[in-house]
């Protein structure tokens, strides 16, 4: 078993973000995982991936890891930078594609809570707010959800509505007036999942080694719809974890 | 007096204060202790300027808290460090699109406010959103129809933003009014003494801030020649006739990251957010020290240099270490070389 590849849950996430992305999307990166997944897929299968980061730059070609969406190597050799409310404005535009996002909480429509735990009045945690993650969720064409899986992080309904998934099913985002595409992948560190078609509800499309659906079910504060096709995750390779160790994060801000 | 939030979306009265203010060419430097003391006032309404963390006015906040301001009305996009002084009295409330410092976490004096409801939260933001009401104060409409904010929780029962129907199509919008704060702080790279500021990187709302606030101090790491500013007039972001003071403060940023200069003071930032204000009681400690004990900001950094157990330009030559062989770029013909020497000598001379 020596040629077994061993890898920490937050690495498995950090590589099946970077797998999500493709060779040439614009990609509008969140703080957090997201920063390593995107920086991962560039460094790997998709150097053309345009990234956009709502400090305003666009396009870096980052040497390390930045610490914040607008940390200065989130601009080395950018060759623009806007201002914010511009970079939103060019989002609303159409020029981003995938919005790749964290938050304490996300549930079966694929809304994201980003602002309080237990009731907004008398919070039980005060979380940071939304941030840019609202306008990501509003006009992004894809968006994909960084998580922890854990009951209450799954729950039925997110306590608030910071950033909007299908909101309460079909037809609903169109109804409020949004534009964006809506939650297209939540990652967490049990398994992927994506959104029925017609129900807009939450499903599960690959368990990660170790665990099946049966265990995540038990994670999860909903009935949680299973993929045909669901199967195992694919194990992040020695080429993937090699270049995440030694180029992403090699001082382990992140990813350890 | 009437309340901040009386005035934060009053037109005409943005209009007014700026009518009166000079647009003569006139020098406005003075000491930051005099700045502070003269343009903002308790009850005022405060918005973050740069990225809060990343080219925020830190040393003025500090200072701020020095002077024991009070009342103040926070203006958070994001909001950083700088939301520690409601526990003294300093902030009554805030209007939050976010408040943290991204992935080190919540900050807990923050947190305990809400939580306690010691610390209002008047209205709840999207970075977007709360950009597009600065930028609309800038750009001179009443108001901009935004596609943020709909369908979530933030658009129900908010005090300023309403749910419209556009004209022309009939589909939802979010109306968004221009918001006018009271003051704005800035801190840049490079400023003449009339005002004109300059920076590298990021004017993140800037632009927008600088137009909208009713105050404005700016802050800088040198004040230059006003021929230089007008040489290279493209990174200007501040217009003199905005602003009402301006003070040389090398290191203003610090322990934010300065694009080019220095970077996040990382070590003092992680102990701050992880220990050193994780209770109440530790904050008070750590305010009383560092802080009200001092009496500037280079005693600060010095306090900080001795906790790391190095001496003080050692310090700062550290956070400036990877600011310029790795963060920099295009940083153009200025702000390397000589500017960083001349920096050292200034925090030396400040500092001992």
């Amino acid at each position: 078993m020596s040629d077994e590849v061993q890898y920490t849950p937050r690495e498995l996430l950090a590589v099946i973000a970077s797998r999500l992305i493709r060779n040439e999307d614009s990609v509008f990166v969140g703080t957090g995982l997201p920063l390593v997944g995107a920086l991962l897929a560039h460094k790997t299968h998709a150097p053309q991936m345009m990234a956009i980061y709502e400090g305003g730059s666009i396009g870096p070609e980052p040497t390390a890891l930045p610490w914040s969406v607008a940390d200065p190597l989130t601009f080395y050799k950018a060759p623009i930078i806007l201002s914010m409310s511009s970079v939103f404005g060019h989002t609303r535009c159409g020029y981003a594609d995938v919005g790749f996002l964290g938050g304490a909480q996300v549930d079966m429509y694929g809304n994201m809570n980003a602002t309080t735990i237990g009731p907004y009045d008398k919070p039980t945690v005060r979380l940071t707010g939304s941030g840019g993650a609202n306008d990501m969720a509003s006009l992004c064409q894809r968006i994909i959800f960084l998580g922890l899986h854990l009951a209450e992080r799954f729950p039925e309904r997110v306590d608030y509505i910071t950033s909007p998934g299908f909101l309460d099913g079909p037809g609903a985002r169109e109804k409020a007036g949004l534009i964006g595409g809506g939650p297209w992948r939540v990652i967490s560190h049990l398994g992927l999942m994506g959104f029925d078609e017609e129900t807009c509800r939450m499903k599960l499309l690959s368990y990660h080694p170790g665990v099946n659906p049966e265990i995540i079910q038990q994670f999860t504060g909903f009935e949680l719809l299973i993929d045909k096709d669901v199967h195992e995750t694919e194990k992040p390779t020695a080429e993937e974890l090699h270049v995440l160790r030694d180029l992403v994060d090699p001082n382990q801000l992140f990813v350890f | 007096m009437a309340h901040a939030n009386d005035r934060l979306f009053d037109h005409q009265l943005a209009r007014e204060t700026k009518l009166k203010k000079t647009r003569a060419l006139v020098d406005k430097r003075m000491p930051l202790k005099d700045a502070i003391a003269q343009y903002v006032d308790d009850g005022d309404s405060l918005v973050e300027t740069g990225f809060a963390y990343a080219r925020g006015p830190m040393g003025a906040y500090w200072e701020i808290g020095r002077q024991k301001k009070k009342d103040l009305v926070g203006i958070f996009t994001p909001g950083g460090l700088n939301n520690l002084w409601h526990e003294f009295g300093g902030v009554e409330g805030a209007h939050v699109a976010y408040v943290g410092v991204e992935m080190r976490g919540l900050i807990a004096p923050f947190r305990r406010g809400v939580e306690a409801g010691t610390l209002k939260v008047f209205s709840e933001w999207s970075h977007g959103a709360l950009a597009l009401s600065l930028r609309a104060a800038e750009q001179g409409v009443n108001y901009v129809a935004s596609k943020s904010m709909l369908g979530s929780d933030i658009m129900k029962d908010h005090p300023y933003v309403k749910l419209g129907e556009d004209p022309w199509t009939g589909e939802p919008v979010c109306l968004i009014p221009a918001m006018y704060p009271d003051v704005a702080i800035f801190h840049v790279h490079h400023a003449d003494m009339y005002g004109n500021g300059r920076i590298w990187g990021l004017s993140v709302n800037d632009t927008a801030i600088v137009a909208a606030a009713h105050k404005v101090i700016v802050t800088c790491e040198r004040i230059v020649d006003t021929l230089d500013i007008r040489a290279n007039a493209s990174n200007v972001i501040i217009p003199w006739y905005c602003v009402d003071a301006v003070c040389e403060l090398p290191y203003g940023a610090w322990p934010g990251d300065m694009p080019g200069m220095y970077y996040f003071d990382r070590p003092l930032q992680e102990r701050v957010v992880r220990v050193d204000w994780k209770t109440r009681e530790s904050t008070k400690e750590w305010v009383e020290t560092n802080v009200y004990g001092t009496k500037n900001l280079y005693e600060m950094i010095q306090l900080a240099a001795e906790e790391e157990g190095m001496n003080v330009l050692d310090y700062v030559k550290s956070l400036e270490q990877f600011a310029c062989s790795a963060a920099y770029f295009g940083l153009g013909v200025w702000g390397t070389g000589g500017e960083r020497d001349w920096k050292y000598e200034e925090v030396a001379k400040r500092a001992i």
